[in-house]
């Protein structure tokens, strides 16, 4: 289990590296599915079953989905791929800069217990993060209200911000 | 912009911060200041022209890279000691990385690059919120946090008074004169929190009084340089006589009300045992009094050439609100007579 583990873990920094280096939007997005996917197993494995499952419905199947049409809509012919040498060069730099931060702070890993639920962890039947769900709708109702109304307005701050063609504040539009 | 849109913008501002002030967590108050970030983005942008747009995306930027640094603090606190509540930071680490991460949001030295470009490409009155409003909810924070070291609040104040005096001098855009006055005011402010944070409250509310009548009064006569300024002597006679005051309040020079927060904070230094920190404090100030004392020499004290038709325009019959400039003023400037009140108010 924590071979299956270090893999996720693995393939999170890298897709993270890709991300970080992308050359393109749609390259990015790409390395964000990648990163999602198996973010969502490395919570699978430390109990956390139901916001993996909300992760994957809400950022993968919503936010990104969204995110892919409007990139597409802007889309060019002979967008850059990670074969160029300017990609390289920056993909090498963050393995780097990983590897550096492993080696300050490399030992601390193992020593603590960083999961956060009742320890029966793995595939187990989970108790901590729906239980949390069932928190938000009861005593934490005034905290669900307030970030209802904080998306609100994000949205009201989006088309603020979006509006008004080449007279609004993004001229480009 | 639509008075619906509007309305939930400021209604959101306000959420925000008494989000901040109404949290024990740091996960809510966290969510409070981004609140605040996010509702003031619009009202930064609704004039609609590439500077303002530009200020905002500075201004978004230093927030949001302070915003996740506060975030990053508050788990690794979590991660460390176990304790999510905020006055409960007991090591070393997150405790500076907090300091620092609000002093970014509030705009102190060395973090301070982006106040006076953002504060340029904006409108009197979003500059207004913004050097008012938005450093209570940080303050908030910053209030709650026990520092047992205080070389980092001694530093980050120390150096924010020498920029901001230092930084304002050679300035002739009032919105960039502004922004370096906050930042050699929330020096003072941050360089007493480790020794008496209620004189740091004190501080803070006397600023907020004396720069609301500034930028009132500069919203009146409607001048943004001090050319302009040079030229608004006859715009409201009484303002003229009155903005001088103001500034010198601002630079902390008695009988004003502005040497009360910078008298009782020498006074507290030097019985810490740290004179020589409060007399590069106090000589620091010295800076600041001098672009003050500049903006009411062009104001007042001088009458720049201009056509006769620049003298009256007094006579003329503006549509004012000076009920806020009139009250802040007040305070600005008669409020040290009652200094034992004010001290027994903020010490009990």
């Amino acid at each position: 289990m924590s071979y299956l583990m270090y893999i996720l873990l693995f393939g999170l920094v890298l897709g993270l590296v890709a991300v970080a280096s992308n050359p393109s939007p749609y390259f990015a997005a790409l390395g964000l599915v990648v990163v999602a996917g198996v973010g969502c197993g490395v919570l699978v494995g430390s109990g956390g079953c139901f916001l993996s499952l909300i992760l994957f419905l809400i950022y993968l199947g919503g936010m990104l989905v969204v995110f892919a049409y409007s990139a597409a809509m802007a889309a060019e012919p002979f967008p850059e791929g990670w074969g160029s040498w300017p990609t390289l060069r920056l993909m090498v730099g963050y393995v780097v800069g990983v590897g550096f931060a492993w080696g300050l702070m490399g030992k601390f890993w193992y020593e603590e217990d960083w999961l956060g639920f009742d320890g029966v962890v793995e595939l187990s039947v989970l108790r901590g993060d729906v239980g949390g769900v069932s928190l938000m709708y009861s005593s934490g109702g005034w905290l669900l209200i307030g970030g209802g109304w904080v998306l609100l307005l994000t949205l009201f701050v989006v088309l603020e911000l979006t509006r008004g063609l080449s007279r609004g504040a993004l001229r480009a539009v | 912009m639509a008075p619906f849109v509007y309305s939930t913008l400021i209604i959101s501002l306000g959420l925000g911060t008494t989000t901040t002030f109404a949290s024990t967590h740091w996960y809510l108050a966290w969510m409070g200041i981004e609140i605040n970030t996010l509702a003031i983005i619009p009202l930064m942008t609704q004039n609609h022209n590439p500077r303002a747009i530009e200020a905002t995306t500075k201004y978004f930027f230093a927030q949001a890279t302070a915003s996740a640094t506060l975030l990053f603090a508050a788990v690794s606190n979590a991660f460390l000691t176990g304790e999510w509540d905020i006055l409960q930071i007991n090591h070393p680490l997150t405790s500076t990385l907090t300091t620092l991460a609000l002093a970014m949001k509030i705009g102190l030295a060395p973090l301070h690059s982006w106040m006076p470009e953002v504060m340029q490409g904006l409108n009197l009155l979003t500059g207004l919120i913004l050097s008012t409003w938005q450093k209570l909810a940080p303050f908030c924070l910053i209030y709650q946090i026990q520092p047992d070291n205080p070389n980092v609040f001694i530093t980050l104040g120390l150096l924010s008074v020498i920029v901001g005096g230092w930084g304002g001098f050679n300035q002739v855009q009032l919105r960039k004169i502004l922004a370096y006055s906050s930042i050699a005011h929330l020096g003072w402010m941050i360089l007493i929190l480790p020794f008496s944070p209620p004189l740091t409250l004190l501080a803070l509310f006397t600023y907020l009084m004396m720069t609301f009548s500034l930028f009132s009064s500069f919203m009146l006569v409607r001048t943004t340089h001090i050319n302009s300024l040079s030229t608004s002597w006859a715009k409201i006679p009484t303002l003229t006589a009155c903005v001088p005051l103001i500034l010198l309040s601002l630079g902390g020079l008695p009988p004003l009300t502005g040497f009360l927060p910078k008298w009782l904070i020498l006074q507290e230094l030097t019985k810490q045992d740290l004179a020589p920190i409060a007399t590069l404090a106090a000589l620091s100030s010295l800076f600041s009094l001098y672009f003050y004392l500049r903006l009411s020499y062009t104001m007042t004290l001088t009458m720049p050439p201009n056509n006769p038709a620049g003298t009256l325009p007094w006579r003329l019959n503006p549509q004012h609100n000076t009920l806020p400039l009139a009250l802040t003023a007040t305070t600005t400037i008669f409020l040290l007579p009652i200094t034992p009140t004010i001290l027994a108010l903020f010490t009990s």
